[in-house]
Order: C-alpha cells, then structure tokens, then sequence
C-alpha cells in the first residue's frame, strides 16, 4: 500500500470516528446524571437518600429486616401520631440505641431533613390499618404498678406471648428458633415503656411475631389485646426489669 | 491553487529554512531490524508523545471555562460537567488521558530497560526522559488539586505537611507551595500556576531535548543475545548499521500512527463509558465525610506510609522518594555496557517483576484502604439480614447497639462496613463471651487499634453487644470455647474460667 493511499484511508476512518462519536456522544453512560450532582450533605433533601444514610444501618435498607423495630410497617405507621416520629428522629429515645439526630444535639441532619424524613416515613411505606381499629400508640402507663395489675400482665402473658417467649419471659428452649429470652433486665433498660407497647402493637410482622390482633401461635380462643390490657402487659415488663420506668443509661451523645 | 499554495511555501522556506531540516527529521534513518515485528515495541514513546498533545488541545479546552479562584473553582467544574456542551466529556478525556500518558510513559521507560536502550551512548536520553516522567507526575498532582473538592485540598493539605517535614527550610517550602501558611485561595492559584506555566514549560522545553537527543543519538536496534554493547566499537558499528538503515517515515511512522490512534480510540471510550472523574462533595472544610486520598499514579506511595511503622514516616516521606528518583537517574550509569537482550539479564528482568508486582500491591491496598474507618458505616450499611432473621431478641437489641455505638465504622458484617479491624461476621467461632467483654471494655491490650470502650458503653448495652456478637457464627458451628488442659482436650464442651461464672450466662434460663 502506498503512502498517499494509506493516507486517505485514515483519513476516512478518523472522520467517519468522529461522526460516530460526535453525534452519540451525548447518550453515553459517562454523561453525569443532573440527579448525582453533588450537594452538601445538609441540602439534601431526598428522603431515599436520607432514609438510606441515616436510618438504614439499624432499621434495614428497606425499612424492615434490621435489628431495630421496622419503621416501614403499616400498622405502626398508622397509629404512630407525626409529632411523635418528628421527636424521636429529633432527640431520639434516651437511654436506648436510638440516637438523637438533630444538629444542635450532636446530630447529623438539619431541622428540614428531619421534617422530611418523619413525613416521608408515612408517604413513602403506605400505614394501613388492616382490621380497621388498632390500640392508640400511646397508652396509660402508671408510674406505680399495682400487683393487680401485674398479675393480669402474667395471666395475658401466658395466653399471648409464652408460646414463643416461655412461660415467664426466659425464652423457650430451641435456640435456633426461639426469639429468646424477654425478661432480663439488662434488656428491658435499653427498652422505653412507649417502645415496649408499640413492640406489643405491631408485632415484628418482618420476623413473625404477630401484632396484637393476630392470632398465628396463639390459643384458638386469642382476643385482640385491649389497649388497657397491652398497659398491664407493660406494667409486668416493668416489673421484670426492676423498675417501673426506664432510667436513661446516660452513656449515648446527644444526651 | 495548489501552485499557489507551493509558492508562498517556498517564499516562506526561502526565508525560514526549515524544509531541510523537517525532511532530515523524517527521513532520518533507522537500524533496518527494525522493520522486523520486533519494531512493535519501538511504539510507546509516541503514544506518549499523542498523549500529551490531546491533553495541551483538552487542557486548553478545559482552560477556557475553568476559573482558577477558591470560590468559583469547584462550580466551573459543576457546569463543565452538567450544563456546558460536552464538558463533561472534555473533562472526562483530559483526566483519562492523563491518566493514559502516565501508563504509555511507564510502559515506555520499561521497554527501554528491559531492552537495554539506557546503555551507552543513550544514557542522557534516559536521565531526560526520567525527568519527563516527574513532569508528568507533577501535571497529575497539580491536577488533582484544581477539582478544588475536599478530596483536593485534604490532599493538599496532606502533601503540605510532608513539605514541611523538610529540616530547616520546611516552613518556607510550605510557604512556596500554598502561598500561605494553610491551605486557601493563594494556594490553588499556585498550582493553577504550576498546572498551565511552569511544569507544562519544563516538560515541553524537557521533551526537546529527548527528541533531540533520540535523533542525535539514534534509535537504539532490537537487541540480539551476545551482542555487547563495548564503548570502543559501538559508535563505529552502529554508524556503520545505519548505512543499511531505512527512513523513520516509512513502517516505523505508521506502526507508531497506528498504536497512537488505537491508544486515544481506547481513551476516548473509557472517558465516553466512564465520565469525568469528581469533584466529590463541595468545598466546605466543616464536612467530616471528606476521603482525602491521593490519584492512582502516588496510591503505592499512599499505601506505603499508611501501612509503615510510625517511626518510618519521615525517611519515607522525604528519603526514600530522593532514593529512587536518584536510583533511577543512576541506572544507565550503573549497567552502561554489556548485554542487552533481557534474555541475558536476569538481574533487570526479575527488577522490573519486582517492582511492579510491589507497586500494584501497594497501589490495590491504597484503593481499598482498608485502614480508614467508614464514618457512616454505623447509620448506612444496614446489618444484613441473614442475621437479623436468627437473632433473638436480646441479640436484636444487641445489633442495634453494634450500630449505635459505631463499631461498624471500623467492622464489616458480610464484608460491609468499614475494614479497619476484622470482619466479626464470625468472630462468635473465635473469642468467647469472656474475652469479647474483655475486648470491648479494655480495647487492644497495650494501646493497639481498637480503642477501651468500658466508659462508653452501659452494662446492659455491653451485655446486649456481646450476646450479639456470641451469636455471630455460620450455621452449624459451636461457639468458641476454653480448651481444657490434660486428658479432656477432645472435649467438645471445654471448662470456663471461674470469672465466667460470675456473669449471666447468654441464654439464662
């Protein structure tokens, strides 16, 4: 092949390569996306993105199936009233693992971000009530339990939660399918009153256990649990713990 | 108009003079072996060479929009990337051109050494083309710190205090560098300055005298086993070899042309496919997320001081580097006659195997880095849900606290997580209740990496993690346990300590 030759022959492939590429440049994958254009983390306003960075490691990358309680379920998205959620995202739950995650108390998101993340828990994990009436989310928990009342807890105990969790809250013998024990008092100071009803509420619907309607393990005859009769159930985890109210373990930031 | 053309040329030339010494240049000649498939490995330097003119022509691109000032930097490059035409592009094919450069550079420098190209009379040609290479390693440095994003002026800020190491004029050489004596606007004017002026300036005034000097010299042959290269007969034989010689514009220009363009057909894809690299987060020195970490070509230097004892730091940081910068200058003095065929010189051969196998280890642990914490570890990487669904809840409880109380920034579960200490996926087969008490609480046993956390953590969350922790084993495996001394060694269930019995057993009854 001679020179000159040779020369227009790359002299057509170099066009016709910069006709290709010139004109589906634009289309490539290397093109950012405007979505991925950086921000400061404080002006991020997706709630996908701020659920995923600040929630996901103790709640579950969807919401459920983390070792915390699961935000993305309905029942409890039903009942749990707004200015509840928008508080504990804002100063947490003293003396448990849920941190505070406002700014101003050590936290990592502005007071829009946390607005964003309580409302969008309700928008983006649809609440439903399934039966059409659920216990309210906040009940009365006396300070003083009486031994009436803990004697109704234990009796209630037996009937809707020893299948699983043994006759008195010490776990039922098989370890692999067992949820454990419930009546240690080490574990019951990590857990609020508030928290232990919602817990009896809605259940762990992502890990079987039933809300307080259901009947799955349960004697034939369960009743769904009144809102007075989950207070006695509380009332008797207080006892087991040792105190009526959980003190703050004042070991967390933000407190 | 062709005549035309051919005499204004010509009225030119008759003044200039040049035409004789571009068709010298061309039609220089060249040992005839290299028309031989052996002529394929002559290619690198020119490719080089195509390199740097697409990033002068990207460069200059990029110039035109870029503004080199602290506060308007970081957004110049934001438009460049989301609303200028193709400015994402011209930014992608800079950076990985660059990064091309480096490699045809590298790969250059290796060919010449394994084939003996640095011995006489070709050893100021290698000590040129070693300083190019510095040249180019400046231009990514600098580079890098105009992106002007956390990454950029942490990095800096990083290459500062090194500077600073330097015994007695330390302080001044910081002061050079940034302008000031912290990192600011002054200091990305600097190497604004040093990015466009000065190191382009020294590489191309460098790169003239390796040309020229490649023409002076010659283009060494391929190098035939038993050949010695001898002072006294070499200039002899090799003017002598030119005689049968052949003209560099022929096959060699061609197989040149040819690996050039397929070289910036490659770069062209990658930056089409990949995109342009950063800037990261904005320029907010208050974020606590930054990942100052330096660009691939320094990531083997990078890993070497993070990985080094403490003790090592400053020979590593202002020694060693002189070391082999000076090791490299030394070379063509060091082996500057002899063979040449890298048949016959096992020692270069099993250098170049060495060293290369030492940088893309250091440079694969610079990557992964796995010594830095993930300080986001604890609120993003959710715990995975294989072991949530086994867990009980003493061990859920457990879980939650694993995350609260950050162990995940520095302790991957299934991999994620940070990687700065073990991964605990299974660390239930490896330390008993016990000795995960005791870990936690005390942290290393003589102030190692893991920090005491007995104050930061109540006794009932430390009674949840480590119920936890128990629990995290693979399907089937019994917990770690004490081996018993003396005969019962083969017992499956082994004694506990008495200080063990003190503490709740993890599933009480």
């Amino acid at each position: 092949m001679t020179s000159a030759r040779l020369l227009e022959s790359w002299r057509v492939a170099g066009l016709l390569f910069l006709l290709t590429t010139g004109g589906c440049l634009d289309q490539m994958p290397g093109k950012p996306n405007p979505a991925s254009r950086p921000k400061l983390p404080s002006e991020q306003t997706d709630f996908q993105v701020l659920f995923a960075r600040s929630c996901s490691g103790c709640h579950g990358a969807d919401g459920k199936l983390g070792p915390a309680p699961p935000l993305n379920d309905p029942l409890f998205l039903a009942i749990v009233p707004d200015e509840v959620l928008l508080d504990v995202i804002t100063r947490g739950r003293r003396g448990t693992p849920m941190p505070a995650f406002d700014r101003r108390l050590s936290g990592t998101l502005t007071a829009e971000q946390i607005q964003i993340l309580a409302e969008g828990l309700k928008t983006h994990f649809k609440p439903t009530l399934a039966g059409g009436d659920a216990p309210p989310y906040t009940g009365e928990l006396s300070t003083q339990p009486s031994a009436e009342q803990i004697a109704r807890g234990e009796k209630l105990f037996a009937s809707a939660c020893a299948a699983c969790h043994g006759d008195s809250g010490q776990g039922s013998g098989d370890e692999d399918t067992a949820p454990g024990r419930v009546n240690d008092p080490a574990l019951l100071s990590l857990f609020s009153n508030q928290a232990l009803r919602r817990i009896i509420i809605t259940g762990r619907p992502d890990l079987g256990m039933p809300n307080f309607a259901e009947t799955d393990g349960r004697d034939s005859d369960f009743k769904p649990l009144t809102s007075e009769e989950i207070d006695d159930l509380v009332a008797l985890l207080a006892h087991w713990r040792g105190r009526p109210q959980q003190v703050a373990s004042n070991m967390g930031p933000g407190e | 108009m062709n005549a035309r053309l051919r005499q204004i040329g010509t009225w030119i030339d008759r003044r200039l003079g040049v035409r004789d010494l571009l068709a010298h240049t061309v039609l220089h000649p060249i040992p005839r072996e290299l028309e031989s498939p052996m002529g394929w490995w002559y290619v690198f330097g020119s490719a080089s060479l195509t390199f740097l003119l697409l990033q002068i022509l990207s460069g200059v691109g990029l110039a035109l929009v870029y503004v080199p000032s602290a506060d308007q930097a970081y957004e110049s490059l934001l438009y460049l990337d989301y609303e200028h035409p193709l400015g994402w592009f011209l930014r992608a094919l800079h950076y990985y051109a660059g990064s091309g450069m480096v490699v045809m550079v590298l790969v250059h420098m290796t060919q010449v050494f394994l084939q003996g190209g640095h011995k006489y009379p070709r050893e100021l040609t290698w000590c040129v083309g070693v300083v190019l290479l510095l040249c180019v390693l400046g231009m990514f440095f600098s580079g890098q710190i105009l992106r002007w994003d956390p990454d950029a002026y942490w990095g800096l800020a990083v290459a500062g205090s090194m500077a600073g190491r330097v015994p007695i004029i330390g302080p001044d050489v910081v002061h050079v560098l940034l302008g000031a004596e912290t990192i600011g606007a002054a200091a990305l004017s600097r190497f604004f300055a040093l990015h466009v002026f000065v190191i382009p300036g020294a590489l191309l005034f460098f790169l003239a005298i390796h040309l020229w000097l490649v023409l002076r010299c010659g283009v060494s042959a391929p190098p035939v086993p038993g050949q010695i290269v001898d002072r006294a007969t070499y200039d002899r034989d090799y003017a002598e070899s030119l005689k049968r010689g052949v003209p560099f514009f022929g096959d060699a220009f061609w197989r040149d042309a040819l690996v050039s363009a397929l070289a910036v057909i490659v770069v062209v894809v990658i930056a089409a496919v990949l995109g342009p690299k950063g800037p990261t987060d904005p320029p907010d020195p208050t974020l606590g997320g930054a990942n100052p970490r330096p660009e691939w070509p320094f990531l083997w230097l990078f890993a070497l001081l993070s990985l080094s004892p403490r003790e090592a730091e400053t020979f590593i940081i202002l020694v060693f580097p002189l070391l082999v910068i000076g090791v490299m200058f030394a070379v063509p003095f060091i082996s500057n006659r002899g063979e040449r065929a890298p048949s016959r010189r096992p020692v270069a051969v099993l250098s170049v195997i060495l060293i290369y196998t030492t940088l893309g280890v250091l440079t694969y642990l610079g990557f992964t880095a796995p010594w830095s914490p993930r300080m986001e570890a604890w609120t993003a990487d959710p715990v995975p849900v294989e072991i949530v669904k086994r867990s009980t809840v003493p061990q859920l409880v457990g879980g939650s606290v694993f995350q609260y109380k950050n162990c995940r920034n520095c302790h991957a579960l299934d991999g994620v997580g940070g990687r700065r200490g073990p991964d605990l996926t299974s660390v239930g087969t490896r330390l008993t209740r016990d000795q995960l008490i005791m870990q936690v609480s005390n942290g290393t046993p003589g102030g190692g990496l893991m920090p005491a956390y007995g104050k930061q953590i109540s006794p009932a969350e430390l009674s949840m993690l480590v119920d936890f922790l128990v629990s995290l084993r693979p399907e089937g495996q019994p917990a770690a346990g004490w081996a018993t001394p003396g005969p019962s060694l083969g017992a499956q269930q082994a004694a506990e300590p008495t200080y063990a019995k003190q503490l709740p057993p993890p599933d009480a009854s």
